[in-house]
């Protein structure tokens, strides 16, 4: 199979795998999680810095050294207004001007605002960041976001955290079926099945954070993840058979030995 | 001087920015600064003025998918 690499924004990724950095049972454990995964895209939220702890707690320092992009969220937003305030905070950090555009209307679901996502969209990528929108599956909103200028969009396919796996596979489908832009599955994901499933669906990419860092090994869950977006990327490049309602024998008929 | 910084009231000994991000000690560290909702470069905070309660944020990255 020739290089089976991609693009977001002009930069060439050569890994599907966009990780997660929060929840991991320690900073040991992730760098070596991260390292099994291959992954070159690694995300993060911005918060307050805490001024009663003179410890040095940001993520940074963790993964420094390593050439990773960085892709920062705007989590904790719940406005366009507010993620735009937050991306600009992430920028000026020098680090990226990449941005997952993430804006939650309900703190039950964690679902996104559809219609706060797209504007923060337009907003963003008038101000030159390459936007990244994390967004419900729905095949309209997803063009919608194409269309504002969005680098890569990223339905999700189940609340994040919940694990569910793709709770729409054919919506899935539909919005990579419709894409001139990369298609990222962002939440919702379990185990490396929910992953074989989605890349066979034709998604160019998963993003992934608790099933990984909560898994009970969580640097051989990384690993697995790797390994089935392999496997149903590879599965989805091959071209599977049709589905059929009866059996068709692996050998012919004709010459059985008992006729 | 008192200021507002990450939301709680501070008085401290401060004439610019970067006092503030030494004050706190946070200087060499990944901070990125907001001051009364403007975003300050590295380059700015030396000449940057910090005025009576004003709402300055510093914040950085954290873990987060």
């Amino acid at each position: 199979m020739k290089k089976d690499t991609w693009q977001i924004g002009g930069h060439e990724l050569h890994s599907r795998f966009f990780i997660g950095t929060g929840l991991f049972p320690n900073p040991y454990v992730q760098k070596e999680a991260i390292r099994a995964s291959g992954a070159e895209v690694l995300t993060f939220a911005i918060r307050r810095v805490n001024l009663a702890s003179t410890e040095d707690d940001s993520i940074l320092q963790h993964v420094e050294g390593e050439a990773f992009r960085y892709l920062p969220n705007t989590s904790g937003a719940s406005t366009a207004d507010e993620a735009v305030r937050i991306a600009r905070l992430a920028r000026a950090s020098g680090l990226s001007d990449w941005i997952k555009v993430e804006i939650s209307a309900n703190e039950r679901t964690l679902l996104p605002d559809p219609l706060e996502t797209l504007k923060a969209t337009e907003i963003l990528v008038k101000e030159g960041f390459t936007v990244l929108p994390y967004t419900s599956d729905d095949p309209v909103l997803c063009k919608r976001l194409e269309e504002a200028g969005a680098a890569a969009v990223m339905p999700g396919a189940a609340p994040i955290g919940t694990g569910l796996g793709i709770l729409n596979p054919y919506h899935i489908g539909l919005i990579v079926e419709e894409a001139k832009v990369p298609i990222i599955v962002d939440a919702g994901l379990g185990s490396a099945s929910d992953v074989v499933q989605a890349m066979e669906l034709g998604v160019a990419g998963v993003l992934m954070n608790t099933p990984v860092a909560k898994a009970k090994d969580p640097v051989g869950m990384a690993r697995a993840m790797k390994l089935a977006i392999e496997a149903g990327r590879l599965s989805y490049l091959s071209g599977r058979i049709a589905k059929k309602r009866y059996a068709s024998a692996s050998s012919g008929h004709e010459q059985f030995l008992l006729k | 001087m008192e200021l507002i910084v990450n939301g709680q009231k501070q008085e401290l000994e401060a004439r610019t920015i970067e006092e503030v991000v030494i004050h706190f000690g946070l200087e060499g560290r990944p901070v990125v600064v907001e001051a009364d909702g403007t975003v300050l470069t590295k380059e700015q905070w030396a000449s940057a003025e910090v005025r009576p309660m004003m709402r300055i944020e510093l914040v950085h990255f954290v873990g987060g998918g």
